[in-house]
């Protein structure tokens, strides 16, 4: 049921469309994109009957009311293929972020490494963006690839479960960090944030999910909010960590979690007691009414005769 | 006196409506010129007329006539291109070179220097192609380059030629721009053709055009404004009425923002969006050659 939600609110995103339909595991992180989209669109398009709904959404400004079906159709796919060029050169660029940061002279030269004209950045919606958000989706499609997997985690307790999840998810962000704090506040400026938000939404869903947690009540808000609290914490304060390993990285992760799953006690507890109390409260105010109606009966007897 | 050089201009353009018309082969098919049909070989030469009437005023009259705007339009154009360093630049008639030193200063701002260092070997001289089929308005910017120090300045190079048969090899541009101009060409579809021919996979299509306003109130307004103050504005600034017309009568005539976009995808260019600027007065149109 969220997933449904959650597709709606990331509509033609680039890879969360791509994962939502295809749960099956890949290796590797960069191979997948041409190797599976060249060798078998049509199988791809059979496998999935969703698959069209990126590719038709095309942007309003092009011309398309008019065009007869058959060039519909032959249009349609190009859409779809300067989506795999500007992932291939985003993931070309990824290389070099490490070096040249978060910016346009990344992708421009990833875009050279492809062998595409540099020209091309120029036509990335939020230039610098695209790039984080090309990233953010590629390692929740790593995450959920380890997940599928087989990923060892039926031996944990729940509170063991997110906090293992939430470190791998953060260990991929480590060939980065010199350059991470960049791509936080690129993530953080106005314009970016809807799409920051939605992708840190789906993270903390997913996570929740592998967990085995598929409970749709109040809860539901609740814990996301907590554990993106959790995550989003823990994030900042590796910026900062120059322990061996982010060793205190992840202790400070553990104990949030524990801070976080014992929250959740307390709430369940306040909440029995409110329950508690509501019961109370509900016996007396009957009895009170009771009471009321008696007397109110006994009245209107007596007034009737 | 206004009047007789208006007669005489008027005359001049039937003197070389009746000198072509006489020699034109039978086959020739109508294309317009304003809202007159003219035929195919005589629009580019009407067209050179009315730029070379014009020239030395174009840079001014867009000041006075947009009241300023253009320069803003242009900016957000290049804006749009995001200029690296290294780059192969076309820019088609755009000969007083307005687009080509916003895009040149672009290139050597102090952000995109300080960066250079990282791959200064592997990168290649930047060279921008200043284009255009009139040689007077390749002049007016060959002396605003000189104005400006950049006279000898090897990243701006100065060809003249016809945008339907472009001297450039294929896959060696790495942005096409065309502002203001593919209107005047005659036929547009072989413009956009060498377009996508000479752009490298990647490249880009950037062209910024007066195009339809289709906001109620506002097109009225727009529609007194051409037909009523530019003829005028164009006489009394640069003393060329029948010019004026003639660009006012041009806008109506091109195709329609959508319909240009499909003019664009026909041509094989993929990811083809378009900006409307100040209601659509003008409309940037944005493709890439994959």
């Amino acid at each position: 049921m969220y997933r449904t939600a959650a597709k709606r609110l990331l509509g033609t995103g680039l890879t969360t469309t791509r994962l939502l339909r295809l749960p099956k595991p890949r290796p590797t992180l960069i191979i997948p994109y041409s190797s599976h989209t060249s060798e078998s669109p049509i199988s791809n398009q059979s496998l999935n009957p969703n698959q069209s709904n990126p590719t038709a959404a095309s942007p309003p400004s092009t011309a398309r009311e008019e065009e007869g079906h058959r060039r519909d159709e032959s249009m349609r796919k190009p859409r779809a293929e300067f989506q795999e060029e500007q992932a291939r050169v985003l993931a070309a660029s990824l290389r070099h972020v490490a070096r040249l940061g978060w910016t346009e002279e990344a992708m421009i030269a990833g875009s050279r490494d492809v062998g595409v004209s540099p020209s091309i950045v120029g036509s990335f919606s939020r230039k610098e963006a695209a790039l984080v958000e090309y990233f953010m989706d590629e390692c929740l499609q790593l995450l959920i690839d380890r997940v599928d997997s087989g990923l060892d985690l039926q031996n944990l307790i729940p509170s063991e479960r997110v906090s293992k999840l939430v470190r791998i998810r953060l260990e991929m962000q480590i060939p980065y960090m010199s350059k991470w704090p960049q791509a936080l506040s690129i993530q953080a400026h106005p314009v970016n944030v809807p799409t920051s938000f939605k992708q840190r939404a789906m993270l903390v869903d997913e996570i929740w999910h592998s967990v085995g947690d598929g409970a749709s009540d109040l809860d539901w808000y609740v814990k996301r909010t907590v554990l993106g609290g959790v995550y989003s914490t823990t994030e900042i304060y590796m910026l900062t960590d120059d322990s061996p390993e982010y060793r205190d990285t992840w202790a400070f992760l553990d104990d949030r979690v524990k801070d976080a799953f014992d929250m959740k006690k307390s709430i369940q507890e306040a909440k029995y007691f409110a329950q508690d109390i509501g019961a109370g409260v509900g016996k007396s105010f009957q009895g009170l009414m009771n009471g009321v109606m008696q007397t109110m009966s006994r009245r209107g007897g007596s007034s009737a005769f | 006196m206004t009047l007789r050089l208006l007669s005489s201009r008027r005359r001049l353009v039937r003197r070389v409506l009746s000198y072509t018309s006489s020699l034109a082969s039978l086959h020739s098919h109508a294309t317009s010129f304003g809202f007159q049909q003219v035929k195919e070989e005589e629009k580019s030469k009407l067209v050179g007329n009315v730029f070379t009437n014009v020239a030395s005023s174009y840079d001014i009259m867009n000041d006075v006539m947009s009241g300023g705007l253009h320069r803003l339009w242009k900016e957000r154009l290049v804006g749009k291109l995001s200029p690296f360093v290294g780059m192969k630049h076309l820019d088609v008639a755009g000969g007083t070179g307005d687009v080509a030193f916003r895009i040149y200063d672009a290139v050597n701002s102090v952000q995109r220097r300080a960066l250079r260092k990282v791959d200064e070997a592997s990168i290649e001289e930047t060279q921008i192609y200043v284009f255009d089929i009139n040689p007077n308005m390749l002049n007016v910017g060959k002396q605003r380059a000189a104005e400006r120090g950049l006279r000898d300045n090897k990243s701006l190079v100065w060809v003249e030629g016809d945008a339907e048969a472009l001297s450039f090899d294929d896959s060696s541009m790495d942005g096409y721009t065309i502002a203001f101009g593919i209107r005047n060409v005659t036929h547009i579809e072989k413009a956009l053709a060498e377009a996508y021919r000479v752009l490298k996979r990647g490249g880009r299509f950037l062209c910024l055009e007066l195009s339809h306003v289709d906001i109620p109130v506002f097109k009225e307004l727009y529609d007194l404004y051409s037909f009523q103050v530019i003829p005028n504005l164009g006489e009394l600034i640069a003393g060329d009425r029948d010019s004026y017309q003639y660009l006012v009568e041009s806008v109506r005539r091109f195709p329609p923002q959508e319909r240009f976009a499909t003019m664009i995808g026909d041509a094989g260019f993929e990811k083809v969006e378009y900006e409307n600027l100040v209601g659509g007065v003008v409309a940037i149109h944005s493709a890439i050659k994959l």
